[in-house]
């Protein structure tokens, strides 16, 4: 369609330019004049119509530029020829041989008319060339462009769909068997054990369709973790929430919290004997969510490389959803005390 | 069979100790949340069977095998580390899933009652079987299966099928607990066991050379020689 319009017009403007010099500042006779030249580049707009269709059968647009500017001026010259022979003989003088001087010998004008005329139309379909090629280079950066950035974004998705947490197959299972042992103690418990944990399970299934939740509804699935873990650890595991009010309508990625509190039991209370109690404090300052989560860990920690991956993963997602407007740091400066504080912008 | 259970989770053991129930001739003699209260309950009750879970706090079951002296018989309680108990490649090694199944929790017991190779129940008894932790594989180690003992510093070095794990101990430590019926001190680095000699030659200076089925020929020192050929009374 853009090729139509850009060919109409170029050979249109083209047209109007040639017959307004022909008749103004030649002063031919306007009627055959305008007949004649409409001809000639009705021609002119056909053969470069045709070129087209050969360049795009063979690829011209995927040969290297060299090569192409020998194939360009060869196409240029052999397209030239018949209208150079067309306009030579067209019975207006004028456009025959514009500007060819007199002293010639009188047998010789045609010839030279001819291959003025031939330099002539050899320039317009170099001209024309030039256009077409700069056209479809940059259709093509811009489609190349374009797919760039798409497939950035597909890549983005697919590496948030990875990071994202999933629940830990171990607390599950450690779950279920809590809730075994409770159905034989303690059966009002082990009922409300079983909606817990139907209820993180329905969260954590759930987080695969929104990136961001509620901060409510993220610090209720924890509840409902904790309330889990509690069960399995009893007196080892204290815990204690400092969140002030207006964090509720603030938005999380979705199992964020959840991961940090998991590697905070997993790797600090539940390496103590004795246990210990986790602290989870928010607060919503100029915007940003603040968030903090506290444990007690063992003082020597030989921690195996692969302990991080859940709070690295929670750190790259971060990195990808707010770039580098949210943060994740991990404080163990404190010998047996591990602090994790996270950042989060918020944009009401 | 006297049992121990080895689980930092509360409600874990009491399951468990629901589930023995059923088994009368399994007699619970204690529970340790910890593999360190786990290690000095062992010492102090001898028992023959451990449910041992792996992932404790201070260091996990594993942890606890390589610590024990005398390796009661195991069978792991675990959530989700069957590829942790996988990691053992030569013996069978049996685990439970947790939430236990009760038919599963018969199978195995009735493996550990026929087992021939029952565990010594005494302090001072010779050592049967070792664990052992080389990087992401664990072995219980019969030992009749070792040919071989080379002291590499403060490490052994055994000499297992085509294996050659790495033992944290003393060759002069694990020496005094082999039995003497089977293994023998060759020289100042070296244990043989006397079931793999396939032959013996006599060397210069009145020592010996040993040929081990599978394994290295092994010179047994001067000193030792003396001592072998009265043991053996060539």
């Amino acid at each position: 369609m853009s090729y139509w319009i850009c060919q109409l017009t170029g050979w249109g403007i083209f047209t109007l330019l040639k017959i307004i010099a022909a008749i103004e500042v030649d002063g031919l006779p306007w009627l055959s004049t305008t007949f004649y030249i409409l001809l000639i580049h009705a021609a002119g707009l056909g053969l470069t119509h045709a070129l087209r269709g050969y360049m795009r059968r063979h690829g011209w647009s995927e040969v290297r530029t060299g090569k192409l500017v020998w194939r360009g001026l060869a196409a240029s010259f052999i397209l030239a020829v018949p209208l150079a022979a067309g306009t030579s003989l067209t019975p207006i003088e004028m456009l025959q041989a514009p500007g060819l001087p007199a002293m010639f010998p009188a047998n010789l004008v045609p010839l030279l008319a001819f291959a003025l005329n031939l330099v002539n139309w050899a320039f317009v379909f170099v001209i024309w060339l030039v256009i077409y090629f700069t056209a479809i280079g940059i259709r093509q950066h811009q489609a190349a462009a374009l797919r760039q950035s798409e497939l950035a974004r597909a890549l983005q998705q697919a590496e948030l769909r990875l990071l994202k947490s999933q629940l830990n197959p171990h607390f599950l299972f450690n779950a279920l068997n809590t809730v075994r042992s409770l159905i034989a103690e303690d059966p009002p418990k082990a009922q409300r054990a079983v909606t817990r944990l139907a209820n993180t399970l329905r969260y954590t299934l759930g987080a695969g369709q929104h990136e961001l939740v509620s901060f409510e509804r993220e610090l209720e699935m924890v509840g409902d973790f904790l309330e889990l873990e509690k069960l399995r650890f009893e007196e080892r595991l204290a815990v204690v929430r400092e969140v002030a009010a207006d964090t509720g309508t603030a938005q999380i990625p979705a199992m964020l919290l959840q991961t940090v509190v998991e590697n905070a039991i997993k790797h600090g209370i539940a390496e103590l004997p004795a246990g210990g109690t986790l602290r989870i404090h928010a607060d919503l300052r100029d915007d940003i969510l603040e968030l903090q989560v506290e444990n007690p860990r063992p003082l020597e920690a030989p921690r195996p490389t692969s302990a991080g991956t859940g709070l690295r993963n929670a750190e790259e997602r971060l990195r990808l959803l707010f770039d580098s407007r949210a943060s994740l740091e991990l404080d163990l400066s404190q010998p047996e005390r591990a602090t994790t504080r996270i950042r989060i912008p918020q944009y009401s | 069979m006297r049992a121990l259970i080895i689980d930092d989770e509360p409600p874990a053991r009491r399951e468990l100790r629901r589930l023995l129930a059923d088994f009368p001739w399994v007699e619970l003699v204690g529970e340790c949340g910890n593999i360190v209260a786990a290690a000095q309950k062992i010492e102090e009750l001898t028992p023959a069977l451990l449910f041992l879970d792996i992932q404790m706090p201070g260091g996990s079951g594993f942890d606890l095998l390589t610590r024990l002296e005398h390796l009661p018989q195991v069978i792991f309680t675990t959530a989700h580390d069957e590829h942790a108990v996988r990691a053992f490649e030569v013996n069978a090694l049996d685990y439970l899933l947790k939430p236990i199944d009760p038919a599963r929790l018969a199978a195995s017991l009735a493996r550990v009652k026929k087992d021939p190779v029952a565990p010594a129940r005494t302090a001072d008894a010779p050592l049967q079987q070792l664990f052992l932790r080389d990087g992401s594989q664990c072995w219980f180690v019969p030992l009749h299966e070792v040919r071989l003992l080379s002291s590499e510093g403060n490490y052994v070095r055994l000499s297992w099928g085509a294996r050659r794990p790495l033992l944290g101990r003393a060759l002069a430590t694990l020496e005094q607990r082999l039995d003497p019926q089977k293994f023998f001190r060759a020289n100042r680095r070296q244990v043989i066991n006397l079931e793999f000699i396939e032959n013996v030659e006599m060397g210069i200076n009145g020592r010996l050379h040993v040929q081990l089925r599978d394994g290295p020929e092994v010179e047994i020192s001067r000193r030792q020689a003396r001592l072998f050929r009265s043991q053996m009374s060539i």
